[in-house]
């Protein structure tokens, strides 16, 4: 009675009108905010600018002296240590968060929510409001530091521990993250299994090392790389609270590229950033759909 | 899971410790905002403002770009996440129940820009915007913000649709709905949840962000909140701290009474991704 239908059930296969229908305007809109800009990028990498003018072929110049660079090697170094030392606190922070909630039998969901709340604020909110709490003159962090005798010093103006600080704050914005998505792989392990090593007499490592570890790990890691690449490309916290500096300490890849962007300069070398980004972004997130296996088509 | 004492203990010392350290900063940007001028900057800082004051909350409200700023936030988050489950729940509809031949090079290229991250895009988008006259437009904005949700979007509904079972789909076509109808009226309403979740996280995102509206759009006609905020902190020679807060807070409200209000699916877009199974 309606052929239209049976067309369209069986007919698919073969049929390109529907699919394009349907992938459309997604399609289009990647093509053209997406990889477009992304082809643009790579372009500009390889050409000689004059602040945003193509002037020129450049080949891979550009690479040759941005890599050769010890600016470059310094804002590597950055990067790695931000992201390594932010995730050495929000990993296991997390983690034992999710499992200490477990414990608790009535209030765990309304505290998780509770715990979840500096996530959900903007990195500018978190960013104000840490600035004023280590506000050396006025905050409440250096008064609490002078009254047991310490020197508070500049805090975020100091280059030693500018960073650092950084990371503190980095890790109170993001560590939620980590509890909420332990708090969810937790819920898959079997609560039979703890009551079968409770009779083996296992304690706390154990039961974690044997019940709960081979349940867990594969999502503490893809929430690792998840971090990873938040932290490589996260800009305003910094911004915020540094600006990259002082002297350039706090200074990241991605902060970078976004300070070159608006700054009047050749933005070639900053292309060739941009690219050094895109490529580890892609590297963590081939290794995140590894891991989760999150595979399509 | 039952636990010995020992570790109840540990556990509630490290649960009350914890919500300290969240709700610490909070408060204390609550505290400043209620404080009087001369108050925030008193040595030792007072754990209460004293006296305490609205004065910063009704300097927020009138402050003369606040109703401009409130709007575009408004306007760029509600705008983006609409486009963006306009084009994302069909393509995410046809990722689950078509077959055709170029899909796997359609799917490939929809996750190759999920894994694409914007910042490497904020030279080159700039660089086009600029060509093609866009920057300050407040519709490049929320193509670039949607763009930005896509991807993760269109997976998110290809899971859910997932679990619909075929036959459903097959049993209204059967009864002579064609696939749009299968799609409006079975599909939809069966994964509402889905929607509301990538919803709920989309807004969030856009409302947060930052480095989009300040790079493309810096005009002061088109700023959002979070832009007006972070020149606040720039402005140095301006600052009042009990203004910055009570404007982090306000610029903050509506976020978080969305959060509190759709937890629970801010919750299961959180985790879609990241939880095998």
């Amino acid at each position: 009675m309606k052929p239209p239908n049976k067309a369209n059930t069986a007919g698919i296969g073969r049929n390109w009108a529907p699919p394009v229908i349907w992938f459309g305007p997604a399609v289009l809109l990647l093509l053209a905010v997406t990889l477009y800009p992304t082809a643009v990028v790579i372009w500009l990498s390889l050409s000689r600018t004059r602040y945003y003018d193509v002037i020129g072929w450049a080949g891979l110049g550009n690479y040759a002296s941005v890599l050769t660079s010890t600016p470059f090697w310094d804002l590597t170094f950055n990067s790695l240590v931000y992201l390594t030392g932010s995730l050495a606190i929000v990993l296991p922070l997390g983690l034992f968060c999710a499992l200490a909630l477990q414990t608790m039998k009535r209030g765990a969901s309304s505290l998780r929510v509770l715990l979840l709340l500096p996530w959900t604020l903007s990195m500018a909110v978190v960013g104000c409001f840490w600035l004023w709490l280590l506000n050396p003159s006025y905050g409440p962090i250096s008064y609490g530091m002078k009254s047991v005798g310490l020197t508070p010093g500049l805090m975020l103006g100091d280059p030693g521990v500018a960073l650092l600080l950084l990371i503190v704050v980095t890790a109170w914005w993001s560590f939620p993250y980590v509890m909420v998505m332990m708090s969810a792989a937790l819920q898959g392990v079997p609560g039979e299994l703890y009551e079968a090593i409770e009779i083996d007499g296992g304690g706390f490592w154990s039961r974690l090392r044997h019940v709960v570890w081979p349940h867990i790990d594969t999502t503490l890691g893809s929430t690792a790389l998840a971090l990873s690449i938040m932290y490589l490309t996260l800009i305003t916290l910094i911004l915020v609270l540094t600006g990259g500096g002082p002297l350039g300490t706090t200074s990241t890849w991605s902060f970078e590229v976004f300070v070159d962007a608006f700054r009047s300069i050749d933005i070639s070398p900053s292309a060739v950033i941009s690219i050094v980004v895109l490529i580890v972004n892609l590297l963590l997130g081939l290794a995140y759909l590894r891991l989760t296996g999150r595979v399509s088509g | 899971m039952r636990t010995t004492p020992a570790e109840r203990l540990i556990s509630r010392l490290t649960i009350t410790a914890l919500t300290l350290v969240v709700v610490g900063p909070i408060a204390w940007a609550l505290v400043t905002s209620l404080k009087t001028e001369a108050n925030v900057i008193t040595f030792p800082p007072s754990l209460l403002p004293s006296p305490a004051t609205l004065a910063s909350y009704v300097a927020v409200f009138r402050e003369q770009n606040f109703s401009v700023e409130l709007f575009n936030s408004v306007l760029y988050a509600i705008a983006s996440i609409a486009l963006t489950l306009a084009v994302s729940v069909p393509a995410g509809y046809a990722a689950s129940r078509m077959t055709f031949p170029a899909k796997r090079a359609v799917m490939l290229l929809i996750l190759a820009t999920s894994m694409i991250p914007g910042v490497a895009l904020l030279t080159p988008t700039y660089f086009v915007l600029d060509a093609i006259g866009c920057l300050n437009n407040p519709v490049a904005i929320i193509v670039l913000q949607a763009a930005r949700l896509v991807p993760q979007t269109i997976w998110f509904m290809q899971n859910f649709v997932n679990a619909v079972p075929v036959g459903l789909d097959e049993a209204t076509q059967v009864d002579g709905a064609t696939r749009w109808q299968t799609f409006t009226r079975l599909i939809l309403p069966l994964i509402k949840p889905g929607i509301a979740a990538a919803a709920v996280l989309g807004v969030i995102t856009t409302w947060n962000d930052y480095i989009t509206v300040a790079a493309f759009a810096p005009d002061i006609a088109r700023r959002t909140l979070q832009v007006a905020l972070v020149n606040q902190v720039f402005d140095t020679i301006g600052i009042t701290w009990s203004y910055v807060m009570a404007f982090a807070i306000v610029s903050s409200i509506p976020i978080v009474a969305l959060f509190l209000v759709a937890q629970r699916w801010f919750i299961a877009g959180l985790t879609a991704g990241a939880v095998k199974g």
